[in-house]
């Protein structure tokens, strides 16, 4: 379609908005309620625009011709127009720079003005305020507004992690539409009318995954951040765009710091990714890494006690102890957050050690390499058929979100000029939901089946089975009988409707997580059940470069020198990077049998207590690398400038070990890793794209899925993913405040005949490891299981646990 | 040169002989400063008590030598410290960057940052030069190497100006 926008000339698709219009042809309007990916629906009235078209003559369909020019008549609308809901049409002119254009935003401006208080010295929005620059630019720079301004509350905490000052709110609706768009999750809402209206939430606090989401977009400082509240200026941070290493999505984030200290994280764009949204666990559990008890020098063992120490003094001490030993007798642990420099390093370390005890933890039974198509995340939100196998919402946020994407039935949207549409006229207020493409089976009901056509819940540890008789059937090698289908919490007809989308589908995608990766059979049944169906797949891992890693080899020369075999003493010296080892009492046991144990951490725990050598870690927010998400994505990682010390990553651990050992490792550093893996991958890591690489899929032959007769796959407790990183807890106090301790979580039924109450904090041990956790009766949890959040050091699994074993915290310190 | 010519310029410096000097016998005198002279930074409080400066940090933003550094905080609704809900935690001058431009005292959107008449500012050591609050809030007189030498010596801070009042300078006292 031609448009006209002032001088410039367009071609531009139909259904585009006037206001993409505009900004397509490179002039601006202002804005405040049109935002990306979401519904436009005109309410700030900022972006008028004298809009016209030609019209056809009613009769002879002919253009009606203006007898002037010769050209066809434009017809303007009576008034102006708001131009993010507005369509083009053929032969449409748009006008943006005339008197009467700049009047009208100029009165609008002043209108918003009037209720808005002028505190921008105090507000934290400050700087980067929508409202404050338009009102600069198109703004007549005066109040003619003497009167009393409305009053309302000013620090409202909607939750402990979002402040709303409900006098600074332009009413532009943003976070309301996105509550109900994005996440689905409908917590906010205009309350009361006209120039009283707030916003406002019935229940306390804002019961969604997502919602600090709504601080980035704000256009104002009514909704803010408030783990950065009054930190700083915007203007004084230093922003750095990174990824996001708390789950295997690995989001685009923009991390500011300010003086050495991380004071805020917020969402940046991937649109190949994570859109502009994260998690809140990804947002706001980032203020670890300032905590006080941060190790910041290295500290050798000198007489039973640690003692600060330098690089190369901790180096030449490793060294000696090493030099005594033989080959194949050095472990070492890197935890599955690491990145593929690390890797490079880790692998070089080992080379050089001539040592296969090499792993990196948590790592599940089967590959997380999917063998079969893999699925990209826009392939999630374009898909017409997902199954869904496991909790998603816990254990890759975004892919949750990217599954309502897609329940909306419209494509991602194509890039403008200008990047991605201001305003997609696809995308509506209360848009029904295709619900029936999506299918959730999981162990326990998870959030996600609220918004799924068609629920599942089996019995923890019946993966295998479940999928195997979907594959039984896909391939026509028999009907699921009734009864099967019954033992799987499901019914024959759920099952064959759930196989008849999915090979009926142009798209199926199949999503899964750690609950099939635990067991390699599960594994096999999914992949051969795409196969059967022709479904793409998207497997979760269970840390951030799980896929990097493995896809690397960072995993040790033959099954005995596992991480579970070194810390049973198969070496006789550790490295370990990032990982509490020493948690298992059993481990700590072999632990304290070692010539030499090197812990490369940012914090004090139970397995630097036992350690020889301890050598302070870098955070993910201060490294600099490459980690491949769940896709397959090679996603760039940015170093922020955070005060940490003598701090080093992996790489700088190998580049102290090789000098004292007198060679030159590969993977010594960032760069020396990327040479290699250069050559390796045809690919320089150091000019990788922000919105990453996705890597071509290697078709591999699927392992060939038999089916047994049982699967010795039994328990009672069942060890989640979750959104929070559980380990870091104690030191985010906000996320702390919102979440609260670890929750052990069962059925009403199972707490009222074991006598637990909400609340409750028991202890009890499990696979050697101490645990704590307070007590959450929920339905959601069948009868008979119990859920506990995994840690890196114990990651999902299903577990036995006698329930006599709970004891009351109170009671168990009464009994020590 | 002839002995007139001589004889005329001895006649000046007689001349000057007899008048009042210029020259102030600095420091056991007092200088006279011009009131718009920007000396040592104050930060003043309201009449109630309350501190102006609301840790906004514009005065950071506008300073050309980089010399400030200001760590808001929020104030505890029952003993606030500034009125509104922020206050400065953190409000530091460096005294050895500083230009005395005055850009700070412009930018100030609650005049709380003002321009003094101090100027005995020298000291021996790097760290003394980073004036804090308690440096510079209204009540405080003298420098910080006056306030050492006076507290020694257990007598009051002397300082060597005398200077005409000046309106910003609320609170004040010389």
């Amino acid at each position: 379609m031609k448009v006209k926008v002032n001088d410039a000339e367009l071609e531009l698709k139909a259904g585009t908005s006037a206001i993409d219009a505009i900004f397509a042809a490179g002039y601006d309007v202002p804005y405040f309620c049109s935002q990306e990916y979401m519904s436009p629906i005109g309410a700030c009235r900022m972006c008028l625009a004298k809009i016209g078209a030609p019209r056809k003559d009613r009769d002879s369909g002919e253009w009606i011709i203006d007898e002037q020019t010769g050209e066809p008549k434009i017809f303007f609308f009576p008034n102006l127009m708001a131009s993010c809901t507005t369509a083009i049409m053929e032969g449409m002119v748009i006008d943006t720079l005339s008197k009467e254009v700049k009047d009208a935003q100029n009165g609008m401006i002043e209108f918003t003005l009037v209720n808005h208080p002028l505190d921008c010295p105090t507000c934290d929005k400050g700087g980067a305020c929508e409202l404050q620059d338009r009102a600069y630019e198109y703004g007549a720079g005066q109040s003619r507004f003497v009167f009393d301004k409305r009053h309302q509350e000013k620090h409202h905490a909607l939750s402990e992690l979002i402040t709303l000052d409900r006098e600074r709110c332009i009413h532009c609706k943003r976070c309301v539409r996105y509550f109900e768009e994005i996440p689905g999750d409908e917590v906010l809402d205009f309350i009361e009318r006209g120039v009283h209206s707030y916003i406002g939430t019935l229940e306390d606090g804002l019961p969604s995954n997502f919602t600090g989401n709504i601080t980035d977009f704000c256009p104002v400082g009514a909704l803010l951040d408030s783990t950065s509240r009054f930190r700083g200026r915007n203007w004084e941070y230093d922003h750095t765009r990174s990824s996001c290493l708390d789950c295997a999505v690995g989001c685009a984030i923009t991390i500011d710091a300010r003086t050495g200290r991380i004071e805020r994280i917020k969402a940046a764009r991937n649109t190949q990714v994570n859109n502009d949204w994260i998690c809140d666990g990804g947002r706001f559990g980032h203020e670890y890494v300032d905590a006080d008890e941060r190790l910041k020098t290295p500290l050798i063992r000198r007489d039973g006690k640690l003692t600060p120490s330098t690089w190369e003094e901790a180096a030449a001490f490793i060294n000696d102890k090493l030099a005594d030993l033989g080959a194949k007798e050095t472990g070492i642990i890197l935890r599955a957050d690491a990145t593929l420099e690390e890797g490079v390093a880790a692998k070089a370390l080992a080379a050089q050690l001539e040592t296969g005890q090499l792993d990196h933890f948590p790592r599940l039974a089967a590959s997380v390499i999917p063998q079969g198509v893999r699925a990209t995340l826009n392939d999630v939100a374009t898909s017409d058929a997902i199954l869904v196998l496991g909790d998603v919402s816990e254990e890759a946020p975004i892919v949750d979100l990217r599954i309502k994407e897609a329940l909306k039935g419209v494509t991602p949207p194509e890039l403008m000029p200008h990047g991605v549409p201001l305003a997609d006229l696809r995308l509506k207020e209360r848009m029904p939901r295709q619900r029936e493409i999506l299918t959730v089976a999981s162990p326990y009901r998870c959030d996600l089946m609220k918004h799924a056509g068609s629920t599942l819940t089996y019995p923890a540890g019946t993966e295998v089975e479940l999928l195997a008789s979907l594959l039984q059937a896909a391939n026509g090698e028999g009907e699921i009988s009734e009864e099967a289908a019954m033992r799987l919490g499901s019914s024959p007809e759920q099952l064959n409707d759930l196989l008849k989308r999915l090979s009926g589908a142009k798209n199926p995608v199949i999503i899964y997580g750690a609950f099939v990766l635990a067991a390699s059979e599960a594994s096999n049944a999914v992949q051969a059940l795409a196969k059967a169906v022709g479904a793409k797949l998207l497997a979760i891992g269970p840390m951030a470069n799980s896929y990097g890693l493995e896809a690397l080899a960072v995993l040790p020369s033959h099954a005995r020198y596992s991480v579970q075999e070194m810390l049973r003493g198969s070496a006789k010296a550790l490295i370990v990077s990032g990982l509490d080892v020493a948690k298992d009492a059993e481990a700590a046991k072999a632990l304290k049998e070692l010539e030499l144990l090197v812990v490369h951490d940012s914090f004090a725990n139970a397995t630097t207590e036992l350690a020889h050598v301890v050598l302070p870690a870098k955070t993910a927010y201060e490294k600099e690398g490459t980690v491949v998400n769940l896709e397959g994505r090679y996603l760039p990682l940015k170093p922020a400038p955070v005060e940490n010390g003598q701090s080093e990553d992996f790489c700088g651990l190998v580049k102290f070990l090789g000098e004292t050992m007198g060679t030159r490792l590969e993977g010594r550093s960032v760069r020396s890793a990327r040479r290699l893996l250069k050559k390796r991958l045809q690919l320089d890591l150091s000019e990788l794209s922000e919105e990453g690489y996705l890597s071509p899929a290697k078709a591999k032959a699927a392992s060939k899925f038999k089916l047994k007769e049982s699967y010795e796959l039994e328990g009672n407790l069942l060890l989640t993913p979750s959104m929070i990183r559980h380990e870091q807890l104690s030191r985010n106090a906000h996320l702390h405040a919102v979440y609260g301790d670890a929750a052990l979580r069962l059925n009403p039924a199972d707490a009222v005949a074991q006598d637990l109450n909400d609340g409750d904090v028991v202890a009890f041990e499990l696979q050697g490891i101490e645990r704590q956790a307070v007590i959450k009766r929920s339905e959601a949890v069948p009868v008979g299981l119990m859920l506990l959040p995994a840690l890196p050091e114990q990651p999902a699994a299903l577990l036995w646990l006698e329930p006599t074993k709970l004891i009351k915290a109170a009671v168990a310190e009464v009994l020590a | 040169m002839s002995v007139l010519d001589i004889a005329k310029g001895m006649g000046v410096t007689l001349g000057h002989l007899f008048k009042k000097p210029v020259t102030v016998r600095y420091p056991d005198e007092p200088v006279d400063i011009k009131p718009r002279f920007r000396g040592r930074h104050h930060l003043l409080r309201h009449p109630s008590g309350l501190e102006k400066c609301i840790g906004c940090s514009l005065c950071a933003a506008a300073c050309p030598a980089y010399a400030i550094y200001v760590e808001a905080a929020e104030n505890d609704p029952n003993d606030p410290t500034s009125p509104g809900e922020r206050y400065a935690k953190i409000y530091e001058i460096n005294m050895l960057r500083c230009i005395f431009c005055g850009m700070c005292e412009e930018a100030c959107p609650t005049g709380a940052i003002v321009l003094g008449h101090e100027f005995e500012l020298a000291d021996f050591r790097y760290p003394d030069f980073v004036y804090g609050k308690e440096d510079m809030l209204v009540g405080t007189k003298g420098s910080k190497w006056q306030r050492r030498e006076a507290q020694a010596k257990n007598e009051d801070v002397k300082l060597g100006f005398k200077a005409g009042p000046r309106p910003e300078l609320e609170g004040v006292d010389y």
